[in-house]
């Protein structure tokens, strides 16, 4: 920062494009953030949860009156007690609201579905005594058989997981197709065909759901504090599901430790505390352990999809028949909204002229389906994958394939097959990038030379799109709940405070936003206080998600703080008798002709303002408050490329290069967008090569602990080279735009494809995206499998 | 331990026994602390080898020059368990004496030939040879009334080289296979060697030079992976997540040449790097 000068507001970047240190990193670092486990209010009880060890049964009994006897014990809820207390209401779209099928209860009653599933719940004087409790609830039950693959579950004689739902297909099969399909594989010289797959994983934040409810008998109201993204949500799925006024219900939120998408609303276990909480009149508190968070907080990522596409022999990629299947887990949730997403974001930045796109979600005895980093990430999984199988087939590079088929910008086609509008894509540039930063033609000389000592080097690419938001498109106008609301005060202390409704979970937002609203007010970003996790402070806005924030919450407050920049002016022009366009605001003082030589500090106007002496008739509050629509918006995308190595005889890969060249428009935090794309590459790598979420044929869960569940640790993930791309602005005013996911959506195919490309030469046609040693011996046929 | 018998758990360290009880899988009534007494932490010289008390931690042993210069292979191999951290806490006794099948240092002791000492206030002492000490899966040959207070490692043999060789899935992770390995060349041949593999069994299994085919053969690639293949055919290894016994059996037999040359290169001075490069 010391080399750059201040060179005034109105709108002239001084912070925005810097690494500022972020301003939450002394609290996290130092250990003081606060966290929803660090909250303790006064007679707080602790609540457990008594599990179902099997995956598919009916409940027969439940015997709780030894729990209620126990030590310590206050309360023991059975399913039945707890129905009568709240409703269960998925809070996500897709879910179940309206009555209708599948119609299940908030703990488990006639039946479990899954091994974790809540049947009872004790609330006791500490989270010891009430887990002591729950080995003394005695639950019988029926078991019955369990439906642990989609393929089951679409088997008509599979037993049905809900018997109201008349099957176990929760959703579909809908077909949707556009362009001339027909046409296309009429005109193909050939036609590939694939049937690709990805394996259920999982979001693993740092801190797992929780919840500390506390119920006031005498007012009414219920104040939660909340590990969430987003405290609107929270409350109004939380009144919904209690029956109470949303004007009765508070939620807090402080630090989150990292959600990837699990933290929306609010959770089955979270809704029966504060229905605990509100029948015992005390705080109930509860911390979901980390057994609990990997065996039943959520789910993701199992889908497979049969591909065929109609291609050229020059590698031209003219239309795809794509059938998808989707595990989605026992309870409803979020699938049917991802269908829509894969379907829309498959084409990717590519010229296809048509797809046709049928879909099937099924229910199964398994953890429930959540959003997890780019939900929709098959859609590019799929596509990348899929164009180096058309490379192999038709002996051409991948790269080159790439290249034939990418859009060009500002030539037809300007839209995909689908709809979204192609505007300002940047694919193309990062191929070519890309391929420059590996020297390609070298890393083949490489690969032909290794490969003749007995070692298998590989290069992978993969492109994406990030609708982040995605350019605005003139024939859908954004979601009223998608808008961007956001207010903004200059403080009696001359300090500005910045209101959203988003909620960071480790994405940096306090310091982000306070660049945005420090370069166009024309202060010091520490001067700007970014409040978030007060439902009764924030703005409408249903939080942090689907990489929004950059372009929604970033150009809300753009526009806040310019119209509050204007206000302040027109205030200080009145009190300093002047013009308000002789005055700006620089360094926190307002300078120019008629103020004072050392400049107005706004602490003195605020506190001007404040004491009335202002003339009658002037609006002498400083505040602004804006809604944000999106703007023009645009894309983020780019294109990754690993460099490995597999070694042939233990099945290990070694990660040599990994390279991004990517395009998020204009940089808050360049620092905070790296940490963002290397976050999401770690994941995507942890995908590709250790996290699984197994189950066995009874549908016990197999990855319960971090044991079985790999992460990746930092000696796993490689040194990551980042290139940013120079963007195209399509508004003339917020060029920011969201990069939480694509690093998350990319990095599977990429490093896939490269492992395909090393293991080429052994006859491995990899369709797959988990490959652990063990899975790459099979593979290349070492061992059976 | 003599009043408490089975109900009483040694704590030596706490980095296994702490997330059992954390999982409610281990429940003792006692948990008797040895980190207090000083005299198991000893470390230092046994008779042109080393004597590491029970309770010496990981992290010392390896940053020992003593351990480094007299038992090599036991400082090869600690670096292969779990992170610094783990191993800051963790004690060489404590691993020894929770005998996990997948855990590095059963198959150091066995290899190297070390005598365990264990004592009971009843009964004394009495000293076990490592071979003898691993019966199964978390299974020694203590009695519920003793404790291992000490391991007596000899020192290296003339012309003998030293390596271990592991795959997991993450570096600090159990074992999927593991290879210890000993090996003397002289005058151009090998005139002995020992192996040890973890993960493959419920215990360590041990394979010597004549077993091996090894005896007075010339060191070569050839001799070695057959070596390799004449084990990893008698092996009957575990299935679970992260490999099937086909995938271990495999392993088995590529880190067993690996290991075995290794060692014989470090036998004759060359002091070539494990492919799989060094752990964290």
């Amino acid at each position: 920062m010391a080399e750059r000068s201040p060179v005034g507001g109105g709108g002239a970047a001084r912070f925005v494009g810097a690494s500022v240190q972020r301003g939450e990193d002394l609290r996290l670092l130092r250990g003081q953030g606060r966290y929803v486990d660090d909250v303790r209010l006064p007679g707080m009880l602790h609540a457990a949860f008594v599990r179902s060890p099997l995956a598919h049964a009916r409940v027969v009994g439940v015997v709780t009156e030894a729990a209620r006897r126990a030590r310590g014990v206050v309360a023991v809820f059975d399913g039945e007690e707890i129905a009568r207390l709240a409703r269960p209401r998925a809070s996500i779209p897709g879910g179940t609201d309206d009555g209708g099928p599948p119609v299940y209860t908030l703990l488990a009653t006639d039946k479990v579905r899954l091994v974790g599933d809540p049947v009872a719940l004790v609330v006791a004087e500490s989270r010891y005594l009430a887990e002591d409790a729950c080995e003394l609830v005695e639950v019988r039950y029926e078991a019955l058989p369990a439906v642990v693959s989609a393929e089951q579950a679409l088997d008509p004689k599979s037993p049905p997981i809900f018997e109201d739902l008349g099957g176990n297909v929760i959703y579909g099969p809908t077909t949707k197709a556009y362009g001339d399909l027909a046409g296309t594989f009429a005109r193909a010289d050939l036609v590939v065909q694939a049937k690709i797959s990805q394996h259920r994983q999982q979001n693993v934040p740092m801190e797992g759901r929780g919840i500390v409810a506390s119920f006031d008998p005498e007012t009414g109201e219920l104040l939660v504090h909340a590990a969430t993204q987003g405290v609107n949500t929270t409350r109004a799925a939380l009144a919904a599901q209690l029956g109470l006024a949303a004007e009765k219900v508070r939620v807090l939120a402080g630090d989150i430790g990292g959600s990837f998408g699990l933290k929306f609303g609010i959770s089955r276990e979270e809704v029966a505390c504060a229905a605990a909480s509100r029948a015992l009149g005390r705080p109930v508190r509860w911390i979901e352990d980390r057994g609990e968070n990997l065996t039943v907080s959520g789910q993701a990522r199992e889908e497979s999809f049969e591909v065929e596409a109609a291609v050229t022999r020059e590698g031209e990629i003219l239309g795809m028949r794509v059938q998808m299947v989707v595990d989605a887990g026992a309870y409803p949730g979020l699938a049917p909204m991802v269908v829509d997403s894969v379907r829309e974001m498959i084409p990717g930045p590519y010229r296809l002229q048509a797809l046709e796109f049928s879909a099937t979600v099924a229910v199964t005895n398994k953890a429930s389906y959540v959003a997890y980093r780019g939900p929709w990430a098959a859609e590019t999984f799929v596509r990348e994958r899929m164009v180096d199988l058309v490379a192999t087939e038709l002996g051409l590079d991948p790269l080159e394939v790439r290249l034939r088929n990418v859009a060009r910008r500002g030539e037809p086609p300007l839209r995909m097959v689908t709809g979204p509008p192609l505007a300002g894509i940047t694919a193309r540039e990062s191929l070519e990038r890309m391929a420059e930063l590996i020297d390609l033609p070298e890393f083949r000389r490489r690969q032909a030379a290794a490969r003749r000592e007995g070692r298998y080097l590989g290069v992978g690419f993969a492109t994406y799109l990030e609708p982040a938001p995605g350019p605005r498109s003139p024939d859908s106008p954004p979601d009223p709940g998608e808008l961007e609301h956001q207010r903004m005060r200059l403080e009696a202390d001359g300090t500005l405070s910045v209101f959203t409704a988003q909620m960071p979970h480790g994405q940096g937002h306090e310091t982000t936003l306070a660049q945005i609203a420090a370069d166009q007010f024309g202060v010091d970003w520490e001067q700007v206080r970014v409040v978030v996790g007060d439902s009764s402070l924030s703005p409408a806005g249903f939080g942090t998600g689907g990489s929004r924030f950059a372009t929604m919450a970033g150009g809300a407050t753009l526009h806040a703080a310019r119209e509050l920049r204007s206000k302040v002016l027109e205030v200080a022009a009145q009190l300093l008798d002047t013009g308000p366009e002789r005055l700006a605001i620089v360094g926190g003082l307002v300078v120019g002709e008629g103020a004072p030589a050392g400049g107005l500090q706004l602490a003195e106007l605020a506190a001007a303002a404040e004491r009335g002496l202002l003339p009658v008739g002037t609006d002498s509050r400083l505040e602004a408050e804006v809604t944000f629509d999106g703007g023009e918006s645009g894309w983020s995308g780019g294109t990754h490329c690993a460099l490995v190595e597999v070694d042939c005889d233990t099945g290990r890969v070694r990660v040599e290069r990994y390279l991004v060249v990517e395009d998020c428009g204009e940089m808050i935090n360049p620092a905070i967008v790296e940490g963002q794309v290397r976050g999401g590459v770690a994941q995507g790598l942890g995908a590709v090569l250790l996290e699984r979420s197994a189950y066995d044929p009874d549908g016990q869960y197999l990855s319960g602990s971090f044991m079985d569940y790999l992460l990746p640790t930092a000696t796993d993930v490689p040194h990551i080279e980042i290139e940013h791309l120079e963007t195209v602005r399509l508004d003339p005013d917020v060029n920011f735009r969201g990069v939480g996911e694509g690093g998350m959506i990319v990095a599977p195919p990429t490093l896939c494809n490269a492992i395909a490309d090393a293991l080429a030469p052994l006859g491995a046609r990899i369709t797959e995206q988990h490959l652990p040693p063990s899975r790459l011996l099979e593979l290349i046929g070492t061992i059976g499998g | 331990m003599q009043k408490h018998q089975e109900d009483g758990r040694v704590l030596a360290g706490g980095q296994s026994l702490i997330p059992l009880l954390a999982l409610r899988l281990a429940r003792p009534a006692l948990l008797i602390d040895l980190a207090r007494i000083a005299e198991l932490a000893r470390l230092g010289e046994w008779e042109g080898g080393i004597s590491i008390g029970a309770m010496v931690r990981q992290r010392v042993a390896e940053r020992s020059p003593l351990v480094r210069q007299r038992a090599p292979l036991l400082a090869a191999a600690l670096k292969f368990i779990a992170h610094p951290a783990i191993r800051s806490r963790g004690t060489v006794g404590g691993s020894l004496a929770h005998a996990d099948p997948a855990a590095e240092l059963p198959a150091v002791v066995v290899t190297l030939e070390a005598e365990l000492v264990v004592a009971s206030s009843e009964r004394g002492e009495r000293t076990i040879p490592a071979a003898d000490f691993f019966s199964g899966h978390y299974t020694t040959a203590l009695l519920a009334d003793e404790i291992l207070t000490e391991i007596r490692i000899p020192g290296p043999g003339p012309s003998t080289g030293f390596s271990f060789h592991e795959v997991s899935r993450r570096s600090g992770d159990f074992a999927m296979v593991g290879v210890a390995a000993a090996v003397a060349v002289e005058e151009g041949s090998i005139s002995g060697a020992r192996l040890c593999l973890t993960g493959v069994a419920d215990r360590p299994v041990l394979a010597t030079a004549p077993e091996l085919g090894l005896l007075g053969v010339a060191p070569d690639r050839g001799v070695f992976e057959a070596a390799g293949e004449a084990i990893a055919a008698r092996l009957r290894p575990p299935t679970d997540l992260h490999g099937s016994a086909e995938y271990r059996r495999q392993l088995a037999l590529v880190l067993v040449a690996r290991a075995l040359r290794s060692a014989s290169q470090r036998a004759r001075g060359d002091n070539e790097d494990r492919r799989e490069g060094a752990p964290a």
